[in-house]
């Protein structure tokens, strides 16, 4: 820990990152925080936390508006490989991004079912890995066509359509959102269609989720949509083998390719 | 297979052709005055890469039986390399559907020239066919209950008990 908050004052300090953003502990919680140079004396309340942010979102917006400036920023293993689709999807560019991975505690851990919860750029401590063992997805594979129609209605029908899984996921950067065309998927309705709304965001996640969860965590109806979304991933990564935030070079998805694919 | 009114069940298939082939095909079947299922509602797009994956949801959703999707033959598509995109994104929209539960055999991709009018009518049969014998499309029982905080599939039985036979 101290480790991160050296790293971040020498960062800022030496001027190389304009800005740090991490998270904070706060009276009121563990919050994301920019940190910056004039306020040197925050970075003691620098936190790894046991919560998680779409920290990738908050970044990008940041960028936006600063374009010019370099940042750094706290990751996770997860927001790694967001970070990774970032920069393969052009959002954020790489050379303006400094990376500082830090372990999840255990606890976090499992509740994630994290598939590699080590990243990369990991700074100090250490992840034991905690294989995802495709457990929930196979258990719907297994079920009967009609049988998944019903599970899925039933876990689908409580949808409040409160739109939390599109606004936590830090792999939702499209300006104009299909899930707020009307023609394409009702609005101001719930519960949402079926299968419109779910399947919809689902096929917008081929060659993007990264299976971080935050999606289910942010779901206030408990509904297993990463699922679904862990499904997306394992069907694209079988059919092209690419895998999100793993595989280097484009995604086959944007990639016409050279027409050997076959209809299937 | 028998619809509660007791006529025979009939689908509904919506089909994306796209117009310099499979569109042309189904042209040349009918000059050549072939017979073929009349169950096809078809929408010409200008290359099959158009048929954005909304469209197959949507078409689904609003009741659709089956859903054909007609192209250009890899290396022939007008817009050079269309195609290439529609192979990929219906693979994965197939296995998607499946895993919600809806057979992916509904949604059927097919290559098509503008020379093959007899294979437009052999493919509008044989889909046809299949998804007759299918049945109609399983969304059609989705119903959700409108105030209860659990929604739930009604089933053939209680559809029909909601509705009385004939309406
Ligand atoms: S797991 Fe959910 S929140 Fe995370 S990238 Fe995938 S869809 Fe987005
Ligand atoms: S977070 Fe849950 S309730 Fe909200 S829109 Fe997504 S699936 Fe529906
Ligand atoms: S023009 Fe026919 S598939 Fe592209």
């Amino acid at each position: 820990m101290q480790e991160l908050k050296d790293e971040v004052k020498k960062l800022l300090e030496q001027g190389s990152i304009a800005g740090f953003l991490g998270m904070i502990a706060t009276t009121s919680g563990v919050v994301p925080h920019l940190f910056v140079a004039d306020k040197a004396d925050e970075i003691e309340k620098l936190t790894t936390g046991d919560v998680r942010y779409s920290l990738v979102q908050i970044l990008r917006w940041i960028a936006v508006r600063h374009p010019d400036d370099k940042f750094g920023i706290m990751c996770r293993a997860c927001d790694e490989r967001a970070m990774t689709e970032m920069f393969r999807n052009s959002q954020l560019s790489m050379d303006k991004v400094v990376m500082l991975g830090i372990p999840c505690t255990d606890e976090l851990r499992i509740a994630c079912e994290c598939e590699e919860p080590t990243p990369k750029s990991l700074l100090f401590g250490q992840s034991t890995a905690k294989k995802w063992d495709k457990a929930d997805v196979e258990r719907i594979d297994a079920m009967e066509t009609e049988e998944r129609l019903d599970w899925w209605t039933e876990q689908l029908g409580k949808c409040i359509k409160c739109y939390g899984c599109r606004n936590s996921c830090p792999m939702c950067f499209c300006r104009v959102c299909t899930l707020n065309d009307d023609p394409l998927v009702k609005r101001g309705e719930i519960p949402s269609e079926f299968p419109s709304f779910h399947l919809t965001r689902a096929f917008h996640m081929a060659g993007r989720c990264v299976d971080c969860g935050l999606c289910e965590e942010a779901c206030p109806m408990d509904i297993p949509i990463r699922t679904i979304y862990r499904k997306v991933r394992l069907v694209v990564g079988e059919l092209t083998n690419f895998w999100t935030g793993e595989s280097k070079g484009k995604s086959p998805l944007a990639e016409l390719g050279d027409g050997t694919f076959p209809i299937q | 297979m028998a619809d509660e009114s007791g006529s025979p069940f009939e689908p509904k298939i919506v089909a994306f052709c796209c117009n310099w082939c499979t569109y042309a095909g189904a042209d040349l079947a009918g000059g050549m005055r072939l017979k073929y299922e009349p169950n096809f509602v078809t929408v010409r797009v200008m290359c099959s890469a158009r048929v954005s994956p909304h469209f197959i949801i949507r078409a689904f959703q609003e009741g659709a039986d089956g859903v054909f999707i007609g192209g250009c033959h890899i290396g022939d598509c007008h817009y050079v390399k269309g195609n290439y995109i529609t192979a990929k994104r219906v693979a994965i929209m197939k296995r998607l559907l499946e895993f919600l539960g809806i057979p992916k055999e509904r949604l059927h991709l097919v290559w098509i020239a503008a020379s093959e009018g007899d294979k437009y009518a052999r493919e509008v049969d044989a889909f046809t066919e299949k998804v007759r014998a299918m049945g109609p499309s399983p969304l059609k029982q989705v119903r959700f209950w409108k105030d209860a905080t659990v929604s739930k599939k009604i089933y053939k039985s209680e559809a029909a008990a909601e509705t009385p036979a004939g309406a």
